[in-house]
């Protein structure tokens, strides 16, 4: 078992308060991706894993076992860092068998850990070569591989691909999906790239001012946020959040008006929350707004409008002629209704739900 | 008609300049009151004589050597004043003119003027006499003792070193101080053949008695000139042997007197001290010599002498002013005048110089090092015959010419062949400007460093005779050093010995500052260490402190009976440590004192170097599993590296060259045996006898070492940087 729990992680730093009461759990095997704003707490939390923090409060377990107080080295854990920490000194070879010399394999185990994992990342012909000597890819390759031959228990990587370029970040993104299928190690993983969260994670954990905001499967986060932020921080570009008001039926606020088939009780102010990819530039709709801004992707794009109600991001397919200064209409396509409390701290209705899923009262 | 009265005018000023000599020109080395009255006294022989006269004052360290430059060039003094030890230096450099019939014997003192005699005549005129007399606390010696058996019944009463309490207190270590002792038992400096004599039974027995002084617990240990001084003036010593500068040091409570030194009761004869002439030298180059003697005969009678002795407390050496009241009622100078009337002229014979050095080893070890008296005397034999090695003989110099112009054609040949093609101006077409920036720095190298650099590797083929001569010996002084020609390679005075020393020192040094820097650099990293900063700057200090203020601040420290090391060590129950009577502990001593010095420099650069490695390779090195040792030794050690090895490289060519610490800390104690290569150099050329060639053949042997390790470690820190 290679499970990781945080209970009632809090941390500070001096009289900055880091981590305010985490709880956790990471199940064994899967890939669990962190991710929130910057000093959100997601790398204070990684580090706490590791051991390279211990929680001013709180606990750590690792496979049932409490390690709150077990230094790094004996938690059987392997990390790659952001800035990759080779040590400069050593060759590539060196610097993969550190971990193992230091643990007292025998030098032929060595020898083929560092062997396979070179051919793995194609490290090969660079095992004579001392970091400097190395470009960006290469030493990011020389980090995974050293935790790879490690063959811990947990892998935890610290923004490991934010120094590479984009076509290198989608390569190795590749890589990592590829090299978690094969170990189905447990891996913790922190970022703050929604997309590298997307497509890794087996789950997500969002945090945000220190909190954990909600954990899940990418696509139950992507398709049920529970509260305004998550739905923000998930999806790109974001999700739209107009004011509206409540009258029986109907969701309507400056220049709208849309129909909820859902009764949400008493509550008169919501946000509601609309996709920009459920929303279409169209000859008719509920909105209507002047493109002040356009981003084409090829064919289809999206639009930047500003409408009655507030500033609007719609998806537009190919074939509609969209230019900056038109006025056009757009209009929401069904069942695709996000409803969130005014204050945006919970959800009240995502697509599918047949009945609120909180009372908000009036 | 006004035109007219111009020209009268003028030429009368032209004749008045003519008329009016230049001022005659009096170079000496006095201060404070002395050069009060020298300046009254030249004042008086202005008004009397209508000879103006201008004074310059010159550092004594440095007036010996001035005058030798300057006056054969003309530009020297018309009279100086100078101690008559250096009279045959003086003669035989040509710089002094005989004292004219002026001289009167009879207006001096007896032994005054044999002390100005060489080869038949007088060569100037006595001032005034400077001997070794007994200071005594009047309050604790009622009366001053006549012989030595009644002075060592006093001492007896008067010492209880168990209290810090002695009767006696003087430079014992130094022969000046010794001599007396000598001539008291009948001894004599030098043999029938005028070669100094370190044995006998009269050197035997003098030695002997100052063992027994020593032995009986009289004396305090180590005494310097400041200890002496400090401890009479604290009332822990009852009777000083010193000179008339001991005056102006005590304390103006002291109740204090003055006698000759006692007789010695077994041989009736007095210790006679050295007696030091001040005299007036007229220059052999004097233009006007007819006033030069004048002023210099001034100055040794009459007026000029009452005055130097009423104003400037100087013991003249005439006779009339001893006559006159003021001088008679002045204790001090009439009780010099009659310690001087035993004393024993000093030799200005060259043999006196070899036997300095001889005898501070010979009296250290008999104090210090447990040597007996006839041992100690062998040693210094010894020691003497090493130093003073005959001079080799001269070499031809025509092969040597010949020599070094086939080298200087060869290297002209080729520089002429591998020239390039292409024209210079082509190549650099901004020579000029290029060197007109270059050119500030290049006249630096040139007259700091090659200049000097190539004096020095041409002197080293050189002997130099003290007499001023140089005379071509070709490589006599390197085959003289390699083959430790005169002594065993074990022995302190052979090169051999001195570079393993050297070497040694070098490497302890190294290694203890590196360690001890980088332990402190270590400490002072964690940024959570409170009072970071204050740790840091008292760390760096002893460094921001002159070396040499360091240098004699620990040499006090480490002081046999006052020290606060030996005060710290029977603190805690253990026996006192005489450290510069062994090597060992000698060496100690100076290793401590500049590792003191030279500890903050390598926390420094290794504070530097430890803040550049990032803290996330500790941070990886830890989740790699290793410990804090397995950090340090496999990421903070390589990764300091290329940034201590130019430091170390640095750090042990400057220990190698250390010479401040060894000449004031140890100062070569025992025996020679701690000196290192530099200050071994700095003895042959400064302290036995001006042996300058064979002090530059050291320079350039030491400059030989130097070059093959920082060879060796450039190829060293290349691999490094590869």
């Amino acid at each position: 078992m290679s499970d990781v729990q945080l209970t009632n992680i809090h941390k500070s730093f001096g009289i900055t308060r880091i981590v305010k009461g985490v709880d956790l759990h990471v199940r064994s095997g899967e890939f669990l991706v962190m991710v929130g704003p910057s000093g959100c707490g997601k790398t204070t939390l990684l580090r706490l894993i590791s051991g390279l923090e211990s929680p001013d409060i709180g606990d750590v377990h690792m496979g049932g076992v409490r390690v709150t107080d077990t230094p790094p080295r004996d938690r059987d854990v392997a990390m790659v860092f952001q800035s990759y920490a080779l040590y400069p000194h050593m060759t590539v070879r060196e610097n993969l068998a550190f971990g193992l010399e230091l643990r007292k394999l025998p030098r032929k185990e060595i020898q083929t850990r560092v062997e396979e994992a070179a051919g793995q990342l194609e490290l090969a012909h660079l095992l004579d070569r001392k970091p400097k000597q190395l470009s960006g890819g290469q030493r990011q390759r020389v980090a995974m591989g050293r935790a790879l031959v490690r063959r811990p228990r947990v892998f935890l990587f610290d923004e490991p691909l934010s120094n590479l370029d984009t076509a290198l970040r989608v390569q190795m993104r590749g890589e990592l999906a590829r090299l978690h299928r094969k170990l189905g190690a447990t891996m913790v993983y922190v970022t703050h790239d929604q997309v590298e969260a997307m497509t890794l994670a087996t789950r997500v954990a969002v945090f945000n001012g220190g909190k954990l905001q909600q954990v899940g499967s990418p696509l139950e986060l992507y398709n049920a946020p529970t509260n305004q932020f998550v739905a923000t921080f998930l999806g790109s570009p974001s999700m739209n959040f107009l004011a509206a008001r409540r009258e029986s039926g109907t969701l309507s606020g400056p220049g709208f008006s849309l129909p909820c088939g859902v009764d949400l009780g008493e509550v008169k102010d919501v946000k509601v929350g609309l996709r920009p990819q459920d929303l279409r530039v169209q000859g008719d709709g509920e909105f209507s707004g002047t493109v002040e801004a356009v981003e084409r992707l090829g064919s289809d794009g999206y639009a930047f409008l500003q409408t009655a109600a507030g500033p609007l991001v719609s998806r537009f397919d190919r074939g509609t002629n969209v230019q900056v200064g038109d006025n056009v209409k757009v209009c929401l396509l069904s069942n695709a209704l996000h409803v969130f409390s005014a204050d945006g701290e919970a959800a009240i209705l995502h697509p599918g739900d047949e009945r609120p899923r909180v009372e908000v009262p009036a | 008609m006004n035109a007219a009265r111009t020209g009268a005018l003028a030429l009368l000023l032209v004749a008045g300049a003519a008329a009016a000599a230049p001022p005659l020109r009096l170079w000496h080395a006095y201060r404070g009151a002395e050069e009060a009255a020298l300046e009254q006294a030249v004042k008086r022989f202005t008004e009397e004589s209508g000879t103006q006269v201008e004074l310059l004052a010159l550092p004594y360290d440095a007036f010996a050597s001035k005058l030798a430059s300057a006056i054969p060039h003309g530009v020297g003094p018309d009279v100086f004043l100078y101690a008559h030890e250096k009279l045959r230096s003086f003669r035989e450099k040509g710089l002094l003119a005989r004292a004219d019939s002026r001289l009167v014997a009879a207006d001096y003192l007896p032994n005054a003027l044999p002390a100005l005699q060489l080869d038949g005549a007088t060569w100037g005129y006595p001032l005034s006499l400077k001997c070794l007399a007994l200071y005594y606390d009047r309050d604790r010696v009622p009366s001053p003792p006549a012989t030595t058996d009644e002075w060592l019944l006093q001492l007896e009463q008067l010492s209880r070193p168990e209290d810090g309490q002695f009767g006696l207190a003087y430079e014992a270590g130094d022969f000046y101080f010794h001599a007396p002792f000598l001539f008291g038992f009948g001894g004599t400096l030098f043999d029938g053949a005028g070669h100094a004599r370190f044995t006998g039974k009269p050197m035997e027995d003098s030695l002997a008695f100052v063992l027994g002084l020593h032995r009986r617990g009289y004396l305090p240990e180590e005494a310097s000139g400041a200890l002496v001084k400090s401890l009479f003036n604290a009332q822990r010593v009852a009777m000083v042997i010193s000179g008339p500068w001991f005056a102006g040091e005590i304390s103006p409570e002291m109740n204090w007197g003055i006698a000759p030194l006692p007789s010695v009761s077994s041989t009736g004869l007095p210790l006679a001290p050295f007696l030091g002439v001040e005299a007036a030298f007229v220059s052999s180059r004097t233009q006007q010599a007819e006033g030069a003697q004048s002023l210099a005969h001034f100055l040794s009678v009459g007026d000029g002498a009452y005055l130097r002795a009423t104003a400037g407390k100087q013991v003249p050496a005439d006779t009339a002013s001893h006559r006159t009241d003021a001088v008679k009622r002045d204790v001090f100078i009439s009780r010099f005048k009659d310690a001087a009337l035993h004393a024993v002229p000093m030799p200005h014979d060259l043999e006196l110089q070899k036997m300095w050095e001889p005898m501070k080893l010979a009296l250290r070890g008999l104090l210090q090092g447990g040597t007996t008296p006839e041992a100690a005397g062998a040693l210094a034999d010894r020691r003497y015959r090493a130093l003073h090695r005959p001079a080799p003989p001269d070499a031809p110099v025509m092969p040597w010419l010949w020599g070094a112009a086939v080298l200087g054609l060869a290297a002209a040949g080729w520089a002429f062949s591998t020239r390039s093609r292409e024209p210079f101006r082509k190549r650099y077409p901004e020579a000029w400007r290029g060197l007109a920036y270059v050119a500030p720095a290049a006249v630096g190298v040139v007259v700091l460093i090659l200049v000097p650099f190539s004096v020095g590797i041409g002197l080293s083929l050189f002997h130099h005779e003290p007499s001023g001569a140089y005379r071509f010996v070709g490589l006599s002084n390197f085959t003289d050093i390699l083959q430790s020609r005169g002594y065993a390679i074990t022995e302190p005075l052979s090169f051999y010995f001195t570079l393993f020393v050297t070497v040694a020192w070098a490497a302890i040094n190294v290694v203890l500052h590196v360690g001890i820097g980088l332990l402190l650099a270590l400490v002072l990293k964690d940024p959570l260490l409170r009072l970071r900063g204050l740790y840091r700057v008292l760390l760096i200090l002893p460094w921001a402190i002159p070396n040499y203020i360091t240098a004699l601040m620990w040499k006090g420290l480490f002081h046999r009976q006052f020290g606060a090391i030996n005060a710290l060590l029977v603190a805690v129950g253990v026996e006192p440590v005489s450290w510069f009577t062994r090597f060992s502990t000698a060496f100690a001593a100076n290793v401590v004192t500049n590792t003191w010095l030279g500890f903050p420099f390598m926390m420094v650069v290794s504070l530097g170097a430890l803040q550049s490695i990032p803290q996330d390779l500790y941070e990886a090195a830890e989740v790699d599993g290793a410990s804090k040792w397995v950090q340090f030794r496999r990421i903070t050690l390589p990764l300091l590296r290329p940034a201590l090895l130019p430091s170390v490289i640095l750090g042990s060519v400057w220990t190698f060259n250390m010479f401040n610490i060894i000449y004031l800390v140890s100062g070569g104690e025992p025996g020679g045996a701690t000196d290192i290569l530099v200050s071994e150099a700095y003895r042959w050329a400064f302290q036995r006898n001006e042996q300058y060639g064979f002090a530059a053949a050291y320079s350039v042997l030491i400059f030989a070492v130097l070059w093959l390790y920082t060879t060796a470690t450039k190829r060293l820190t290349a691999t490094e940087a590869a």
